[in-house]
């Protein structure tokens, strides 16, 4: 390990000093074929942590917990080459232990040209919506699918796009076994059909197949255990997609389907999976809604077949649901259940005009949105080694989630802007892997913003979440119970703020969640220091937004780019 | 390790002083609304500043920088012909969003669908709202990440500057 480790030093070393090369090379000749940029950005994120049984903070004997990160992008026309360092000095709360270490994560030549792109080296790259191909990455939640091996991306003409990839994907410091392969193809055909070029309906289609391939292992049959299964080597998923517009009218529909793939996420049945994503909107201006339909069965398609948890997907499967970010709406975020799933969703927009009795001498907005998740039908036939069960292609299972939300937003005067949002949800634990009864909430959130003059801007925020749920030491659910929230921010030009909040169950809970932060923003830097305890999950204050890990204790986090 | 962050802050910091005129990248694969790939050299606006703002239809901060905008673009345009392009960095979970946010909020922006990342990762975008400002050349000379309303008057003396030297 220590010899690997000085290799990759001496990588970083080499790299580092050739990228200063040329980008000083660059200054001094400024329009010679050396010319090309250096640009990058560094992450610090740190935490000093101590024990709190009731947050879920665990005690942290190394005390101070930090993840770090540094991009650095060279730039020369269509060329470019990155490199990514990543250090774990321990891995903080939320993320994955197996993080742990230092080192060069990431790296890649690449050139981008009108025709050819070709990326050789680590990539993210996506099929469609991502239901059979999605390599990704979400630096605050821990996940980085990329794949490492070699993307190329055709545009014979213009219109038409053939990716082809092959690749093996990330695991924390290693690269997992499994191979993915895959090819592509995108038409629109306004650019190819030339009657077409100028008409009201737009189309583009596309196909995309995947295949991955794994080494055969041994896994018993377990009726009978002296049997093993015969493991298919190569699983395939394909996939057909469309996007068609007509004028305001928009539809996008996208299906499909996977070979036998018996893996630990499914119990190793060999029944096919498929999806669907189904997409309609109308919008004009100052208005729109869009709806949304999808039916998932038996979809999970990770490159290792034993690979329980959320790493390893090759695919992703989108929720549906509205992605809140108010605390107290976002408290049971649903996570999609791969496995199967059907799920409707529905969003209108709509702005009431300036100078009317509703509208006011500013205009109101109005936002209307709602979501049912539920399970889909299954009738057992078999487990492991069979195909493990028919389904009802309409018949819908156990309800998973639902909500429904009205948020209405106001300027009240030329300093003050008001936003008011209700809520309501059904939350059924089993997402989440744990028996236990339904949970309903209700949910009022108060945003006010009073822009006091050019340069102090000050927002409140009040929220208010009651629940018929009760805290049970047995199944310990922190976020039981009935719960208000405060929140207060002056921010002094986009450059400070300071914001103070708290978090507190009155009833049937436990917990209280107070926090101080203070930031300093200039150009493309950004420093925060916290204190006190944080829940994880999507935190919009100082004007961005990004997750954050559940904390008890000081914080501090830099980010810059240049 | 210490060792080795230093070093990578002391380039960083050589990258900071060298690049100051970094090119908005050419050939990276973005989506129009109306689902047509678009390569990001089409970004432009004629030798005229362009504000280029990453943003997605979840982000607070980012959905008040944009309605807080709107109320002012048409001024700013006359004013200084600027064009506001805005990136949307949903992905395949928000992105359907993308159209009926846009239109439900009347934004007349340049919007553009970066689901699959390649433009935020050229363009070293870590949290949103980042907003760039491109000179007439097309080179980056200010960025920002964060909003808070007033800073948008910030934002249109950068633009008026940009303006006035593409004029010279």
């Amino acid at each position: 390990m220590k010899t690997l480790s000085k290799y990759l030093r001496t990588i970083v070393c080499v790299g580092l000093i050739l990228i200063f090369q040329f980008s000083v090379l660059n200054s001094v000749s400024a329009q010679g074929i050396m010319g090309g940029h250096v640009t990058g950005n560094i992450q610090l994120d740190g935490q000093i942590s101590s024990a709190d049984s009731i947050i879920g903070a665990q005690d942290v004997p190394e005390w101070l917990l930090m993840n770090a990160r540094a991009d650095i992008l060279y730039t020369n026309g269509g060329f470019s080459a990155g490199l990514r360092f990543e250090a774990y000095q321990n891995p903080m709360l939320g993320f994955d232990n197996r993080y742990k270490g230092e080192g060069i994560a990431n790296y890649f030549v690449s050139y981008q040209g009108e025709k050819l792109s070709v990326t050789a080296g680590n990539f993210y790259e996506q099929f469609g919506s991502g239901m059979i191909l999605r390599a990704y990455e979400d630096r605050y939640l821990g996940i980085d699918n990329s794949l490492r091996g070699l993307n190329v991306t055709l545009r014979p003409f213009n219109g038409v796009t053939i990716k082809a990839l092959a690749g093996k994907q990330r695991y924390f410091w290693n690269y997992a076994d499994g191979m993915v392969r895959g090819i592509d193809g995108e038409v629109n055909l306004n650019s190819i059909i030339r009657c077409m070029a100028e008409s009201r309906f737009r189309a583009t289609l596309g196909a995309g197949f995947v295949s991955k391939y794994e080494d055969d292992q041994t896994i018993a049959f377990p009726d009978n255990p002296s049997y093993r299964l015969n493991l298919p080597l190569n699983v395939g998923a394909g996939a057909v997609r469309m996007d068609l517009a007509y004028g305001n009218w928009g539809l996008q529909a996208e299906y499909a389907h996977k070979g036998q793939d018996p893996s630990i996420m499914n119990n190793f049945i060999y029944r096919e999976g498929e999806a669907l994503m189904l997409n309609a909107t109308y919008s004009q201006k100052g208005f729109s809604a869009n709806v949304q339909a999808k039916r998932v069965d038996n979809m999970s398609f990770k490159s290792v077949r034993s690979e329980s948890g959320e790493m390893l997907y090759i695919n992703y499967i989108p929720a549906i649901t509205k992605q809140h970010t108010y605390a107290f709406l976002s408290m049971y975020p649903y996570a999609t259940q791969t496995t199967g799933e059907m799920g409707l969703q529905g969003d209108v927009m709509y702005k009431i005009k300036k100078e009317t009795l509703l509208g006011g001498k500013y205009g109101t907005d109005i936002h209307i949105n709602g979501s049912i998740i539920t399970g889909i039908d299954t009738n057992n036939i078999g487990g492991a080694g069979t195909r493990g069960y028919e389904s009802d292609w309409f018949k819908t299972g156990d309800l998973y989630y639902a909500d429904a939300s009205l948020e209405v937003a106001k300027k009240l005067s030329k300093a003050v802007k008001l936003t008011c949002t209700y809520g309501y949800q059904v939350f059924n634990p089993v997402v989440e892997g744990h028996n236990g009864p339904l949970h309903h909430n209700h949910i009022v959130v108060g945003d006010l913003t009073w822009k006091v003059n050019k340069k102090n801007v000050l927002r409140f925020e009040a929220e208010w979440m009651g629940s018929d749920s009760k805290y049970d030491p047995n199944v310990d659910d922190k976020r039981c119970g009935d719960w208000i929230m405060g929140l207060v921010e002056y921010n002094f030009t986009s450059a400070w703020f300071v914001s103070v909040s708290d978090q507190y169950a009155y009833q049937d809970g436990i917990g209280n969640y107070y926090n101080v932060s203070v930031g300093y923003n200039h150009g493309a830097t950004r420093l925060q220091l916290g204190y006190g305890k944080q829940r994880e999950g999507l935190l919009c204050i100082g004007g961005v937004c990004r997750q954050v890990p559940a904390s008890n204790g000081l914080t501090f986090s830099l980010t810059t780019s240049f | 390790m210490k060792k080795l962050f230093l070093t990578l802050a002391c380039i960083a910091l050589g990258g900071i002083a060298l690049a100051q005129n970094a090119q908005l990248p050419q050939n990276i694969t973005i989506k129009a609304l109306d689902g047509t790939s678009v390569q990001t050299s089409a970004i432009q606006n004629d030798g005229k500043p362009m504000i280029i703002s990453f943003w997605a239809t979840w982000c607070k901060p980012c959905n008040r920088e944009l309605n807080t905008i709107k109320e002012v673009y048409e001024e700013w345009q006359e004013e200084t012909g600027v064009k506001l392009v805005a990136i949307s960095i949903d992905d395949a979970r928000s992105a359907a969003r993308v159209k009926p946010h846009v239109d439900g909020n009347g934004w007349e922006y340049e919007v553009y669908l970066d689901q699959n990342q390649d433009f935020k990762r050229a363009m070293n975008v870590v949290n949103v709202p980042h907003t760039f400002v491109v000179n007439g050349k097309g080179e980056i000379v200010w960025q920002h990440t964060s909003f808070v309303e007033g800073s948008e008057e910030e934002l249109l003396e950068v633009v008026k500057k940009a303006a006035m030297e593409t004029e010279k």
